[in-house]
This record gives structure tokens, C-alpha cells and sequence, in this order.
């Protein structure tokens, strides 16, 4: 059940602010996210850096899901938006969706723990890691816009389209070099997996940008 | 009158306001509803209370003279003429196709003069036939220029969508309570207007608070509208907010908001002498219909985004609608006519009372001052003749008049016979008569006259308060009101 409990007036604004915390957070995650993995890669090992961000990520995944039910059932009872709500809806669904991918993946990265041998391959994910944050964090401003300047939503999600696009070269560049390398097997699927995990970051937010277009095409005036 | 009379002649008053409620309720929450801006529960009540606030607060004031049905000229008449005006409507409501009340009405006068040899007013005919076409071409371009205008302003102050959500939610249920208001006092003429003398209520009093035997029976039909709303309305509101073209709320608001514009400024005469006192041209008042603006609004809308738009109007729906209006007039009078048919011979009701022409010396010599030349019509002179078209073909057979002389023959000619007696002018309604005006009639007591303008004319001489004043747009108002109070004096006298 929601523990968000509408006033009797002004519900327009709790839930305005509702909605912007949900995108808070999602935007948050992303940037623990990225100094989780940049920390795990730099020592190689499980640090109590990338531990404190994981249970961060942890932390807002569990208050963002009880933000979008909240905004769900508001949006419902209140019979706010009529034409828009089924989009807002799975807008926010998606987004957490994306959120509880950041944390699962990263929480697995932390417990398969692949090890990248040289500053190569760190740079490698750090690159990775940077543009796949930068395109989460696009879509959350790209979902922003949509509630309040549709028209300058095409150009967030192009830029999403753009990162999503630099992360696919960045991340099949690391996995022909992790292949091409000597090492054994079982770290190459590590490191393969660690790749695909990241770069599924952007690409989710590549589908979330597709969505989001059309639902901007149904609120043109 | 007993109670069980009166109640069976108010009943078709019901039905019309019933019908009345089911189709024009659509007009101020159609397209709220159907865009689910607006639950249909929380629409019927906000348009039933305002509905009945209406039609009791601003209703009564103007009962005089705001009565379409007025024209015919004994009860069990208007009773069979609503009946056909509310059969018609119900009709329509049961289609969902959204009509217009008032051209009902009027279908089912048509009726009734052509059963009892009434003349027709063509500028009736005229009004009606300009409404189809001026209604939805107005509402089109209004709803186009407050779209853009809209557009424009959303665009630069690019409100959140959910600010925008409630602010469109707050114009739809405020342009909804002041249309149902307006539908409420407006409507409420039609629905009860020509019942008032059927009315079994007396007058109330509760300490200061006193409630009028018109107030009552205005409520009474404001319930009836209210009823019609709650429980017929829907299918009509979805017909125009959905059926037509699927509406975004910020069309439904801009059609609603357009509607409302339109009936304002084409059919205000206190806007129009508004515009006079500041010394600008006045708006020419146009007829206009509610119920057709909104259609045209729609339209409007639907064709603001070229193609795309065009594509999304069904125009098997239109087609619908439209034919509904041009069959709207026709179908009433059909109805009204075979319905009068049925009171008279069946029930032995007299649903018209037969009006009688003579050309008196004196309407002879009004005609002369009048410039028309009566000589050829001496053979005329004292014959009383019934029916108004036989008389206009006797005078057509031997003058050629313009349609105003011809009015003018025929509005003299009429025969009634007005007695002033002090029982009656103990009846008269002080809202609708001031005490200067009461007072001159009380000079007239004891005399009595064979036509309506010798009343008018001696009434002049009385008071400057039953004097008309010149033909400008600043009288306009006076002149209006004074015709309306004229009527009235007309018909408490008339024996």
C-alpha cells in the first residue's frame, strides 16, 4: 500500500512533487551508480565505497517504488489527467524499471566480482559506465520536459539516441579486447557480462526515449 | 381551473423540461464528460443545481414575455404544442443526437398556426434557417481563434501537465455551472413560460421570505430539466464530446468556452447597449443556437489540424446531427399538428380560439395615417372575418402591400375584446409592471376596446411610462421591455 497520504487540498501540487521526487531518484541512482562502478574498477575488489552506493541504490529503488505506486493510485482515485494517465503511468513504471536495473545489475557485479586486469580495461568501463549514466540521467530530464515543456523533449531523447549509440561502440570495443585477450575463459564472460550489463543501462533508456516520443506526439496542442 | 386539469396541462410542461434537460445538458458538459474530465455524476448534479437556481432566481423576473409558446392562444393549445416540442426532443435525446429546444418550440407553433389558420411569421422561418448556418460557422471560428490563442499561452508559460490538468478541470466545471445557470433562466420561459396561468401554487410567505406562485412553478420545471439530466443526458454528452471527434480537455474547454462566447455576444442585447453607451458600433445580433455552436466548435477544432484532424471528424455523425436540426422544425410541426388533431376531436379540447379581422372606421382610418391607401378595401369595411390567412388573401385580392404594411393591416385589423375591469388589475404582477404603469391602467377602469393598439394608444396618453420612444439603439432596451409588458397587459385583459 502507499504510505503517501494525499492533503484534502492542493493534491495537483503533492502530486507535482511527488512525481519530481520519483525522478530525483531515479536520477540519483544513476550517479551512485557510476561512482559505485568507477570505485569497484579502480581497486579491482569490493570497496566499502561501492558497497555504501549499492546500498544507496538499494535504498532509493525501495522509496521510489513506493513513490510510483503513490502516484499510480492518486492518479486513479483522483481521476487526474484522463488523457495522459495511462502514459504517465507506464512512464513511471519504466522508469523504475530502469532503476531496479541499476540495482541488480550492479548488486551482481558485486557478487561475481570480474576481475579487469590493467588500467586499460578500467578506462574501458569508466568510459562505459560515464556515457551509460549520462544517458539515464538525459531520460530523466527528457521525462521531466514532458511534463512541462513537451516541445524540447524530441532533443533529450536524441541525445539519449546519441549516447545509447557511443555506449554500443564503447562496449563492443571493450568485449573484441577482452576476447582478444589471453585471459582465461570464465573472466571473459565476467567481463563480457559486466560489459552487457552496463550498456543495458542505455539501451533501456534508448526504449524508454522511444516510448516517451510517442507520448509527447499525443500531448502536441 | 381544479388541480387535477392544471396537473394534467403542466404535465407536458414537464415532459419538455425533461427533454429539455436530457439534450441540452450536453451543450455546457458534453464534452467535460465524455472527456472524462468530469465524472457524469459530479455534471448532472453541478447542472441540475444551477439548472433550478436558474430558472427560480433569473427566471420568474422575465416570465412576461419570454415565452415562445406565446403566440397560442388557449392552454389545452400550448399543452399539445409542448407535447409535440418535448415528443420531438425526446426523440432526438434517444438518437444522442444534440437539438435545439427553442426550434422545437417553435416547429410545433408552426403546427399550430397551420391547424388553426394562424399566419406564420416568416421572420421566424428566416431566423431558424440563418441558425443552422450562422451557429456552427461562429462557433468554428471562435473555438479556432481561442485554441490558438490557448495554444500560445500554454506554450509560454509552460504550465506542468498536471497545473494545466486542474486548471482545465476548474474552466470546464465553471463554464459548465454558468451554462446550466443560463440554460436554467433561459429555458425555463419555453418549458413554463405559457403554464403560468395553469399554475395550481399560490404565493408563499415565510416571515420575509416570500416565494411566488411562478417561483414555485419555476422550480417545479427546473426540476423537471434536472431530472432530464440525471437520468437521459449521457448518451447526447458523449455524441458531442466523443461520437463526433475524440476531444482533448483543453478542446473540450475551448468548445465550451466558445459556445458560451458565442451566445453572449450574438444574442446579448445588454452587451450590444453596453457597446452603444461607450459610443462604439453594436455587435449585430444574429440568432444563434447553442446546441449547433457546439458543433461547430468541435469542427473547428477538428479542422485547426489540417489534415490529421479532418480525417479524425466522422462525418457520418455529422451528417447525423445535421439532419437532425433541419428535421428538428419539421417533424414538431408534423407532431404538433396531428396531436392538435387528436386533443380536438378526440379529447373535445379547444386547442385554438379563432381570432377574428374587421376593418373598423377607426383601424381604416390608422391604415390611412399610416400611408396605405383604403379605398380599395371599403367593401371590407365592418365585415368580421375569421382566420388570419383568409383575411390576408381578402386584403392580398385587393392591395399590394409591403410585408410591413401588411403586418401592420393585419396587427390592426385584429379583433379583442379588452375590458379594463378592477378585478383584474387587482391580478397584475408587480415585477413585470411598475406602479406609474398600474396607475394609468386604474385611469382606464370601466372602458373597454376592440383592438389591442387602441389600449396601447390610450395607455400612451396616459403615461409617458406606456409611451415608445424612438427607434435607436439606446431604446432599444425600453422598447423591448415595453412590448413584452404590452403583451401582458394584452392578455390578463383580454375577455
Amino acid at each position: 500500500m502507499s504510505k503517501e497520504t494525499p492533503p484534502l487540498f492542493g493534491k495537483t501540487r503533492f502530486l507535482e512533487g511527488l512525481i519530481d521526487v520519483f525522478l530525483d531518484q531515479v536520477a540519483e541512482g544513476a550517479i551512485f551508480l557510476q561512482i559505485g562502478v568507477t570505485a569497484y574498477f579502480e581497486n579491482a575488489e569490493v570497496t566499502e565505497t561501492s558497497q555504501e552506493k549499492l546500498q544507496q541504490i538499494l535504498a532509493v529503488k525501495e522509496r521510489s517504488n513506493d513513490l510510483r505506486r503513490s502516484i499510480g493510485t492518486l492518479l486513479y482515485t483522483e481521476m487526474l489527467i484522463p488523457d495522459a494517465r495511462g502514459d504517465v503511468l507506464r512512464l513511471i513504471g519504466e522508469l523504475y524499471e530502469l532503476l531496479d536495473k541499476i540495482g541488480n545489475n550492479f548488486e551482481t557485479l558485486l557478487i561475481e566480482q570480474p576481475q579487469a586486469p590493467g588500467d586499460d580495461y578500467r578506462q574501458g568501463f569508466e568510459e562505459l559506465i560515464a556515457i551509460a549514466t549520462k544517458s539515464v540521467q538525459t531520460i530523466v530530464v527528457a521525462a521531466r520536459a514532458f511534463f512541462r515543456n513537451p516541445t524540447v523533449v524530441r532533443d533529450h531523447i536524441h541525445e539519449v539516441r546519441v549516447y545509447e549509440s557511443e555506449a554500443d561502440k564503447v562496449a563492443l570495443r571493450l568485449k573484441k579486447k577482452i576476447f582478444g585477450s589471453e585471459l582465461p575463459y570464465e573472466i571473459k564472460a565476467q567481463l563480457r557480462d559486466a560489459v552487457n550489463a552496463i550498456d543495458d543501462l542505455a539501451d533501456k533508456s534508448e526504449l524508454i526515449g522511444d516510448h516517451l516520443s510517442i507520448f509527447t506526439l499525443k500531448r502536441a496542442l | 381551473m381544479n388541480l387535477i386539469n392544471s396537473l394534467i396541462f403542466l404535465s407536458s410542461g414537464l415532459f419538455l423540461g425533461w427533454s429539455m434537460g436530457a439534450n441540452d445538458a450536453s451543450n455546457v458538459f458534453g464534452t467535460a464528460v465524455a472527456t472524462r474530465m468530469v465524472r457524469f455524476s459530479t455534471a448532472a448534479f453541478l447542472c441540475s443545481v444551477f439548472v433550478i437556481l436558474g430558472a427560480v432566481r433569473d427566471g420568474a423576473g422575465a416570465a412576461g414575455g419570454l415565452s415562445q409558446l406565446g403566440a397560442i392562444n388557449t392552454l389545452p393549445g400550448s399543452f399539445t404544442a409542448a407535447l409535440a416540442a418535448a415528443l420531438t426532443i425526446a426523440g432526438l435525446s434517444k438518437l444522442g443526437l444534440p437539438g435545439s429546444t427553442t426550434q422545437a418550440v417553435v416547429g410545433a407553433i408552426i403546427g399550430w398556426n397551420l391547424f388553426s389558420g394562424s399566419i406564420t411569421n416568416l421572420a421566424t422561418l428566416r431566423r431558424i434557417l440563418m441558425t443552422w448556418i450562422a451557429s456552427p460557422v461562429l462557433g468554428g471560428i471562435f473555438a479556432i481563434l481561442i485554441y490558438s490563442l490557448v495554444v500560445l499561452l500554454i506554450r509560454k508559460t509552460k504550465p506542468h501537465l498536471l497545473v494545466l490538468d486542474r486548471n482545465i478541470r476548474f474552466g470546464l466545471i465553471l463554464a459548465g455551472v454558468f451554462g446550466s445557470y443560463a440554460i436554467g433562466a433561459n429555458g425555463i420561459g419555453n418549458v413554463m413560460g405559457f403554464f403560468v396561468a395553469a399554475s395550481p401554487f399560490v404565493d408563499l410567505k415565510l416571515g420575509t421570505i416570500s416565494f411566488s406562485a411562478v417561483e414555485q412553478l419555476f422550480l417545479l420545471g427546473g426540476i423537471a430539466i434536472a431530472v432530464g439530466v440525471y437520468t437521459y443526458s449521457q448518451r447526447v454528452m458523449m455524441t458531442v464530446g466523443n461520437s463526433l471527434m475524440a476531444l482533448s480537455p483543453l478542446g473540450a474547454l475551448v468548445v465550451v468556452i466558445a459556445h458560451s462566447l458565442v451566445l453572449f455576444i450574438f444574442s446579448s442585447q445588454e452587451l450590444a447597449n453596453l457597446l452603444i453607451s461607450v459610443g462604439l458600433p453594436p455587435i449585430p445580433l444574429l440568432p444563434v443556437s447553442g446546441s449547433q455552436a457546439v458543433i461547430g466548435a468541435v469542427l473547428g477544432i477538428g479542422l485547426l489540424q489540417g489534415l490529421k484532424g479532418v480525417r479524425q471528424i466522422k462525418w457520418g455523425v455529422l451528417v447525423g446531427i445535421a439532419s437532425g436540426w433541419v428535421t428538428t422544425p419539421i417533424i414538431a410541426a408534423i407532431v404538433g399538428f396531428t396531436l392538435l388533431f387528436i386533443v380536438q376531436n378526440v379529447f373535445g379540447q379547444e386547442v385554438y380560439r379563432e381570432i377574428y379581422y374587421n376593418l373598423s372606421p377607426p383601424v381604416l382610418e390608422r391604415l390611412a395615417q399610416a400611408g396605405i391607401s383604403t379605398e380599395p378595401l371599403a367593401d371590407l369595411q365592418n365585415q368580421t372575418m375569421a382566420k388570419g390567412i383568409y383575411f390576408r388573401q381578402s386584403v392580398r385580392d385587393r392591395l399590394t402591400l409591403s410585408p410591413a404594411q401588411e403586418a401592420l393591416v393585419l396587427n390592426s385589423a385584429e379583433v379583442n375584446n379588452l375590458q379594463i375591469t378592477p378585478e383584474k388589475i387587482a391580478t397584475l404582477d408587480q415585477g413585470i409592471l411598475n406602479p406609474v404603469q398600474i396607475a394609468a391602467l386604474n385611469n382606464l377602469v370601466g372602458q373597454s376596446f376592440s383592438h389591442k393598439w387602441q389600449l396601447d394608444q390610450a395607455l400612451a396618453q396616459q403615461s409617458d411610462a406606456w409611451q415608445k420612444k424612438d427607434d435607436n439603439p439606446q431604446n432599444e432596451d425600453f422598447n423591448q421591455k415595453l412590448k413584452q409588458q404590452l403583451a401582458y397587459v394584452q392578455n390578463v385583459f383580454h375577455h
